[in-house]
């Protein structure tokens, strides 16, 4: 095919008619709406079990995250590490080997207790004590937040103890206690998991405008006006694609526009929106592979939601991983990358490159498919081949 | 290769050998033909001889499993694109964008075929006009009738003002005064452009085209003016002699055929159906039959008669 100016102008004409009639659609306005409006019920939901967590009562509705993180202490005293929260798995270790562990990332975090600090103590005097943090862990914000937690549940209970002291008709013990609010939740990647899927779900809330756009051509006989133009069948898929893709961009800038106004801290929302808009391609791919074989709507739907399940366990399950055991392949979500700079972290080039490379990679490969069972008579025409025969013909590189 | 004809001598459509199967059934097989600059070709047979593939594999919607066809010496597998742009189609059913209104889906199709954008809406507003929906041209689709979207479909396919005109099935459905008005709107067109004409219809194929096909099983059976397609068949006139007594009806086939003027008798239903190549002899015919006549009628052949004789 000649790639010229009028190849371009035919591609985008596609889309841009397609962006205008779906703005028209006075179902899709309702549709956008109602999507909206959803999205403010689950931030006024989120907001007020974070609040219901943060507060004296306490919920606790996840499973035991003992051990979640794990940090080497060198505290001869027991001060810190006797009271810690469990969800830290404290090491008893020497200075250097800590730092080493944390080097190569065997362990979240070190917390080194001065040796004198019972004396420190008595004396009324400040005790430093230093905690050091893999940063790149995910995970080192919970250590941080629970060590400052702990060191300021037992500089308030013996602060208390000298009031105490120097009023000497209260004779009760004092004690160190820790204020519990049952299992504490590692609150801030809650929020950010949160974020995410927040944000990456106007990715699958529009596979239908797809299914639409191309089954529909199918279904409504349109489909043979279109291919009678001159333009390529490669075209037509890529020019209602796009149309889709435009309108998930403006959906997910509108709910960062949401999110950011409702107070949620975004780091880097221009980087985010470019994430999720780079990851809404291939996406639209993958439906329109589905699009372009099924016969009918019925049967796209089904397509659609085995496809999507397959989508969300690609995202979802890589920032598991990461989140767990802060693996290197984790990077192959872009969900992965857009929690990490919810984070802050600083991400390395080969992380974005991994993440970009998936993206292209399932891109070019979903669009081909699409296209080329789009070009295939027997797909638009019939008789439909098979699955099998498919794979066949293109393990034989016949017709595909 | 089958090509003779009306128009110009420059062949602009040039099908060979085109075969093209849909799983085990063949739908084309070795098709060829060759329709010349300003021609009207009518194509005629009976459902599922391979008249619609046919007309989609020149329009390159389909591909063909063997063959080619070239227009105006481009070949479909070359430049597809090129091919597309110069073809209007109208296909059987208008299926239309039910959304748009006339206009818009006119300028969308105007901007997909690349049409100049200064030219866009002076095309449109004399389209909207030839077809008579000037005044419904703010109106969505699915409030038009059948004929309406019919109109608007020729629109349509005229919109990029093409060399080659393919219209699958025109008038199908249509209420007569419609129908008549598509006609009258090919009937303009005629000379101006190449143009085939796929119809069930033989009366319109007899009246519009200059050549037509008969296709049957994926072959082009005969193919030829309209005129000489009827003379083949039956000649000059059909002379129908409905007979009294059916018992005496012996030997009048042989005493029929020794007249020079008698192409060919058939016995249908107590009729006696004989070609005549010319009517000199029509009166000495009758006289046979003596008294033993219902009724006497003649009929000119038509390309139904045409038609059922050759797929039959």
């Amino acid at each position: 095919m000649k790639f010229n100016l009028s190849v371009i102008m035919k591609f985008t004409s596609i889309t841009k008619w397609e962006f205008k009639n779906t703005l028209k659609s006075k179902k899709f306005m309702m549709i956008f709406f109602l999507q909206l409006s959803v999205l403010f019920l689950m931030i006024i939901i989120f907001n007020s079990f974070v609040t219901n967590i943060e507060s004296d009562n306490g919920i606790s509705i996840t499973p035991s995250l003992n051990g979640f993180a794990s940090m080497d202490v060198l505290d001869q005293s027991g001060l810190i590490s006797k009271s810690i929260n469990p969800i830290i798995n404290v090491v008893p270790l020497s200075y250097n080997s800590s730092l080493n562990n944390i080097a190569e990332g065997k362990t979240t975090g070190f917390l080194y207790v001065p040796g004198n600090v019972d004396q420190k103590i008595r004396l009324g005097q400040t005790i430093d004590m230093t905690v050091y943090l893999d940063s790149s862990d995910p995970k080192s914000s919970v250590v941080r937040d629970e060590v400052n937690s702990t060191a300021q549940i037992i500089s308030q209970s013996y602060s208390n103890t000298l009031s105490a002291s120097a009023v000497p008709q209260n004779t009760t013990t004092p004690t160190v206690n820790q204020e519990s609010t049952g299992e504490s939740l590692p609150l801030q990647i809650i929020t950010k998991v949160m974020l995410v899927i927040l944000l990456f779900l106007p990715l699958l809330l529009f596979g239908n405008m797809i299914i639409d756009t191309i089954v529909g051509e199918k279904e409504r006989k349109t489909g043979e006006i279109l291919i009678a133009m001159p333009m390529s069948q490669a075209q037509i898929i890529i020019g209602k694609s796009m149309a889709v893709v435009l309108t998930i961009s403006l959906q997910v800038a509108m709910w960062l526009i949401i999110l950011l106004i409702a107070g949620f801290h975004i780091d880097n929302p221009v980087l985010v929106f470019i994430f999720i808009f780079l990851t809404s391609i291939p996406i639209i791919g993958i439906t329109s592979v589905v699009a372009a074989y099924s016969k009918n709507f019925k049967e796209a739907g089904i397509g659609l939601s085995i496809a999507y399940m397959g989508i969300v366990g690609f995202l979802i399950v890589p920032v598991l991983i990461y989140l767990s055991r802060k693996s290197f392949i984790a990077n192959i979500s872009p969900m992965t990358i857009v929690m990490r700079l919810f984070s802050g972290e600083s991400i390395s080039l080969v992380d974005y490159g991994i993440s970009l490379a998936t993206i292209l990679i399932v891109s070019l490969i979903s669009y081909w498919i699409a296209i080329k069972l789009f070009e295939r008579d027997d797909i638009i025409f019939g008789p439909r081949p098979g699955i099998l025969r498919l794979v066949y013909d293109l393990i034989t590189f016949k017709k595909f | 290769m089958v090509g003779f004809g009306m128009g110009s001598n420059e062949v602009m459509i040039k099908i060979e050998s085109l075969t093209k199967s849909f799983g085990r059934i063949k739908a084309l097989d070795d098709l060829n033909i060759e329709i010349k600059r300003g021609e009207l070709l009518g194509i005629i047979g009976p459902n599922g001889a391979g008249k619609t593939t046919a007309i989609r594999m020149a329009c390159c919607i389909l591909k063909p499993d063997f063959g080619d066809i070239k227009i105006d010496g481009i070949s479909i597998h070359e430049d597809p694109i090129r091919i597309k742009s110069m073809i209007g189609y109208l296909p059987e059913e208008p299926n239309l964008y039910e959304r748009f209104k006339a206009k818009d889906l006119l300028k969308y199709f105007a901007e997909l075929y690349g049409v100049p954008k200064n030219d866009i809406n002076r095309r449109i507003d004399d389209l909207l006009e030839l077809v008579g929906m000037t005044e419904r041209k703010d109106d969505r689709i699915n409030t038009f009738s059948k004929g309406l979207r019919q109109r608007i479909s020729v629109a349509r396919a005229l919109v990029h003002d093409p060399e080659i005109i393919i219209l699958d099935e025109p008038t199908m459905g249509l209420d007569p005064a419609t129908a008549n008005s598509i006609r009258d709107f090919v009937r303009n067109l005629k000379g101006n452009k190449t143009m085939i004409l796929c119809t069930h219809y033989m009366a319109e194929a007899d009246s519009l085209c200059d050549r037509v096909a008969i296709l049957n099983k994926g072959k082009i059976i005969d193919v030829g003016t309209p005129d000489y397609l009827k003379s083949k068949i039956h000649g000059d006139v059909i002379l129908k002699v409905r007979i009294q007594n059916l018992d005496v009806i012996n030997n009048y086939k042989e005493q029929i055929m020794k007249f020079a003027s008698v192409a060919a008798v058939d016995f249908v239903d107590g009729e006696y159906l004989i070609s005549l190549k010319y009517r000199n002899e029509m009166s000495d015919i009758v006289d046979l039959f003596g008294n033993n006549v219902n009724s006497i009628n003649t009929k000119e052949p038509t390309l139904e008669d045409v038609f059922i004789n050759t797929v039959k």
